[in-house]
């Protein structure tokens, strides 16, 4: 993550994540690039961050791993998203859209 | 998430820890594969692309790390690394370890022990019901009381609910197993339904046990029933022989009961008593009354009733109902006992907060320093918290090893105390373990333990980590605060030392005070045991004094033996009977002189026996006798009373009143030196020495008061070898006779000293423990201090300062701190020793000598543990001290 970024709530990183699952099982680059690619760049995690929220999430039963086969055939961790996951999926969004919107009424309040 | 998938990977995580690490290890290798495939299909050669690979992750150790921090389970991993840690960093100062651990448990299980004792003692209410409400009545507050007396009182007293008499009463057992003489109390019918006590088993006494030929009841203790009669579930209503009188067993009290609680401690069978005649007799002293106040009375209107109550009786029957007094059983029951295991309690707690103080200083010096280390782990990352946390581990790891230690320590005490001061502590029976007060102390060291071992995390805080880096961590900022508390603390240590020093060395000069008084007999060499011919076939008119006679006749015979006598009651260990007297031509005393005197009945050459010198006159001999001219021997005292300037030999005084008694003179013959009569310490008083052949109620009348003998054996050497010869002798004669109580004179007159023994044992154990305890404390304050000044001193010597120099500012620092201590420590000790009061002897609570002679002392341990620090400072070598590694 880029300086700025460093204080990113950890609960937006969970959110991503959720996101990220949504369609497709991944291992964790797949999951870092994926977030790159559809934050247009502006979130590039770094496996420090990554791994914690991975496993975190998976003890809370939001997401669970299996190992399989990697592009180059080689043995990775694949994770995805549980039914337990969408839900939450789910309710993160809602949150995060409530805070976002509290927060425009706030800045345009004078 | 359900709790128990969460506790599932709880338990994954800490016990399949390896599995768990080696997976994460895979996946962040396949991420960095795959990464450095990524990189060489954008172009980048092979190292290149690992090596931008690696960076992009950022250090695998790193996100391992991250991701233990968030697995559940991470905080064990965290804590036993911390104790683990904690244990090395410990292990590593084993001096310091080992202090602090022993100064912990030393606080901890000598308080406990102390309270233990305390509580059972003093605290522990008195095995009856309402026990509070229960008190004694007695001449004096001690003395016995007469039938006659008693009976009036109870009739009269409306502040009392019930009232009940006791009387000692030492029944040889026979019958199945050995001859063996218990103590037992008769007691009125009404005492133990007053206590409010059930049997376990059976029943109390019959109501018409209290007449005459009706009273061959016996109710049993827990312990004989279970020594004697193993435990036997039908022993109601079995037959007994005390003293070879057939007794039923109506009754077994419980375990937890036991009476009396003062005087008759360890009674172990309790009959009724029928008065009969006695009923009317004013005279024989031989009754203790207790009794149950009514719900509504005080102890003030109850004591005002029976002054009521005692005067009237006293215009009818003078000087028969003198001063009775109404005491709590509790204050019976702990006489004399409260000052000074008070005294001990203050003592303990001091000790504790020596102890305490001892393991916060440590832990204050040990955190300087640390700083160093802390200073390094905050650089490398370590949070605040991880900090606290893992100090907190390290003094709880102390703390706890220290209480463990403790615990033992109070355990083994406990029973120590006990064991020891079985002679000079009443109730100490009832003494138990205490866990409540093990945790109290517990956590106060242990909180003192907690507090001080978080210094460092608090030091670590407010330092600047470069200078404390660049230093080595030998200047400190924190530093001066933490060492004038170390001097506060150190300071006190020494006040508590000082004080609990001069407390025992008081108890040491009370103790020879003692051990210098002469008992006017010699004990050296003499066995003593008491022949009890009750309910044998020795107990009629005319066959006890045959008895006696060929016992001492054979013991004389036997080898080593240089003379044999005996004595109704020993001195000291032996009972005191009081008999009123009046003299030939004194007929009207006045109001205020005593006419009673101890009463004793010896047979021939007790005197010669027991080294008591014959001042004027003669001893007894074998031709006083029933029939013959009546003599008696009385103490110097008795003849300095009564005829204050003449020779005592040739008066003649009778023993009862002589307004009511038919007069029987007997004439003075000899005076013999004062001896100590009962209490070791009291002043002499009036004693009576009856021909027991010229004395009635011993050669014939029923009652085993009068039964039993107290034989005195002057030996060659060593007493008690002779022992079992006599056990042989008697045994010889009349095999159902007991011998009990055989011990030499010499341990009777130890003793007489056994408490004041067993203060100074305990008040010397813990001034020492306080002593060794400050000393460490300013060795280790005055060592840190030169090693903090190192530099200091380094510069002062390269300028020229001298050995001596450097020696006096350093000793002088340190005594500055320690003779404040000491002031502090003689002020706590005029306190102290103002508790005392009542244990010394031959010395003032303020004595001079001791409070000089123990100062200095102390300042001399002090000196001593000031000067090798400040030696080594002297021998600084400047160029090493001022480089500052």
């Amino acid at each position: 993550m880029t300086q700025a970024q460093t204080n990113l709530l950890q609960g937006t990183l969970d959110l991503l994540i959720l996101k990220t699952l949504t369609l497709d099982k991944m291992h964790g680059l797949g999951i870092s690039r994926r977030i790159e690619q559809i934050t247009h760049g502006a979130f590039q995690v770094k496996p420090g961050s990554l791994f914690p929220a991975l496993y975190r999430m998976e003890e809370a039963g939001w997401i669970e791993s299996t190992w399989g086969a990697s592009e180059k055939g080689r043995r990775a961790k694949y994770y995805e998203l549980t039914k337990a996951g969408r839900k939450q999926l789910g309710v993160e969004a809602d949150q995060w859209s409530r805070i976002t919107l509290a927060m425009q009424l706030a800045l345009l309040a004078t | 998430m359900t709790a128990l998938n969460r506790f599932i990977s709880f338990c994954r995580n800490v016990f399949n820890r390896k599995q768990g690490d080696a997976d994460l290890s895979e996946e962040l290798r396949e991420y960095e594969r795959l990464l450095t495939d990524e990189n060489i299909r954008a172009g980048m050669s092979e190292t290149d692309a690992r090596r931008s690979a690696l960076i992009s992750i950022g250090g695998v150790e790193l996100v391992k790390e991250n991701v233990r921090a968030v697995r559940s389970g991470a905080w064990i991993e965290g804590l036993m690394q911390d104790l683990r840690y904690g244990f090395r960093s410990l292990i590593r100062v084993p001096v310091f370890t080992t202090t602090a651990v022993i100064a912990l448990a030393l606080g901890i299980g000598a308080s406990t022990a102390i309270f233990s004792v305390v509580n059972g003692v003093l605290l522990k209410p008195l095995p009856y019901r309402e026990p509070e409400r229960i008190v004694t009545l007695l001449h004096e507050g001690s003395h016995p009381v007469a039938p006659a007396n008693f009976l009036d009182w109870r009739a009269s007293s409306k502040s009392f609910v019930d009232m009940a008499a006791a009387e000692l009463w030492s029944p040889n057992i026979s019958g199945a197993g050995n001859a063996e003489r218990v103590l037992g109390l008769h007691v009125t019918p009404n005492m133990i339904p007053m206590l409010g006590v059930a049997p376990i088993l059976g029943h109390m006494f019959g109501p018409e046990t209290g007449q005459v030929g009706r009273d061959r009841e016996v109710v049993i203790g827990f312990d004989i029933w279970q020594r004697r009669f193993g435990g036997d579930s039908t022993i109601i209503g079995r037959t007994v022989l005390l003293n070879g009188n057939g007794f039923k067993i109506v009754g077994v009290m419980p375990r937890t009961f036991a009476f009396a609680p003062f005087w008759a401690v360890g009674a172990q069978l309790w009959a009724p008593i029928a008065f009969g005649d006695r009923a009317l007799s004013r005279n024989g002293n031989s009754l203790r009354i207790f009794a149950r106040l009514a719900p509504h009375a005080t102890l003030e209107q109850a004591q005002l009733e029976i002054n009521a109550v005692t005067s009237r009786l006293e215009i009818l029957y003078p000087r028969t109902n003198r001063n009775v007094i109404v005491t709590p059983l509790m204050e019976q029951a702990t006489r004399g006992m409260q000052r000074p295991l008070i005294v001990l309690l203050v003592a303990v707690c001091f000790l504790l907060v020596a102890a305490c103080a001892n393991v916060a200083h440590m832990m204050l010096a040990r955190s300087s320093s640390r700083q160093r280390e802390m200073a390094v782990r905050t650089a490398l990352g370590a949070s605040r918290g991880k900090l606290t946390r893992q100090l907190l581990c390290e003094s709880l790891i102390l703390s706890t090893t220290g209480g463990l230690l403790g615990l033992v320590i109070a355990i083994v005490g406990t029973r120590t105390l006990v064991a020891l001061g079985s002679a000079a502590i009443p109730r100490v029976q009832d003494v138990h373990f205490d866990l409540r007060v093990l945790a109290v102390t517990s956590f106060i060291s242990i909180a003192t333990g907690v507090l001080f071992g978080l210094a460092p995390a608090r030091n670590a805080i407010r330092t600047d980590l470069v200078s404390s880096l660049k230093d080595g961590g030998r200047s400190e900022n924190g530093g001066s605060a933490n060492m004038g508390f170390r001097h506060v603390l150190v300071a006190s240590q020494f006040a508590i030392a000082l004080t609990l020093l001069i407390g025992a060395g008081l108890m040491m000069r009370t103790l020879a005070a003692m051990h210098n008084i002469n008992p006017g007999f010699s004990p050296r060499g003499v066995l003593s045991a008491i022949v009890s011919a009750t309910g044998t076939a020795a107990d009629t008119a005319g066959r006890r004094e045959q008895f006696f006679t060929q016992t001492v006749n054979r013991i004389a015979s036997l080898p080593g033996v240089r003379s044999v006598s005996a004595i109704n009651h020993l001195p000291i260990a032996g009972d005191v009977w009081g008999q009123s007297v009046s003299i030939e031509g004194q007929a009207e005393l006045a109001a205020d002189k005593r006419n009673r005197a101890t009463y004793r009945v010896v047979l021939p050459a007790y005197f010669k026996t027991m080294g008591i010198p014959l001042l004027k006159g003669r001893d007894i001999t074998n031709a006083d006798r029933v029939g013959s001219h009546l003599v008696v021997i009385v103490n110097a005292r008795f003849a300095e009373h009564f005829w204050p300037n003449e020779s005592a030999v040739g008066k003649r005084f009778m023993l009862g009143d002589i307004r009511t008694t038919v007069p029987e003179w007997m004439t003075v013959v000899g005076v013999s030196k004062n001896t100590v009569i009962s209490g070791w310490t009291d002043a002499p008083d009036d004693e009576i020495y009856v021909p027991y052949l010229q004395s009635k109620d011993y050669l014939g009348t029923g009652g085993s008061h009068f039964a039993f003998l107290t034989f005195v054996i002057k030996t060659d050497g060593d007493a008690t070898l002779i022992a079992p010869s006599l056990r042989a002798t008697v045994t010889e004669i009349n095999p159902s006779a007991p011998v009990s109580d055989v011990q030499s004179l010499d341990s009777v007159v130890e003793g007489a000293t056994a408490d004041r023994k067993f203060y100074l044992v305990l008040l010397s154990a813990f001034a020492i423990a306080a002593l060794v305890l400050a000393g460490v404390g300013i060795y280790g304050v005055m060592s840190h201090a030169v090693a903090r000044r190192m530099h200091e001193m380094g510069v002062r010597i390269a300028l020229g300062a001298s050995s001596s120099n450097v020696l006096r500012l350093v000793v002088g620092r340190g005594m500055l701190v320690v003779v404040s201590g000491a002031a502090l420590g003689v002020a706590g000790a005029l306190a102290l020793t103002k508790l005392m009061d009542t244990l010394l002897y031959g010395v003032k609570a303020t004595d001079p000598v001791t409070f000089g002679s123990v100062t200095a002392f102390l300042l001399v341990v002090a000196l001593v543990a000031c000067w090798i620090p400040a030696r080594r400072a002297t021998r600084i070598d400047p160029l090493t001290a001022l480089r500052g590694d």
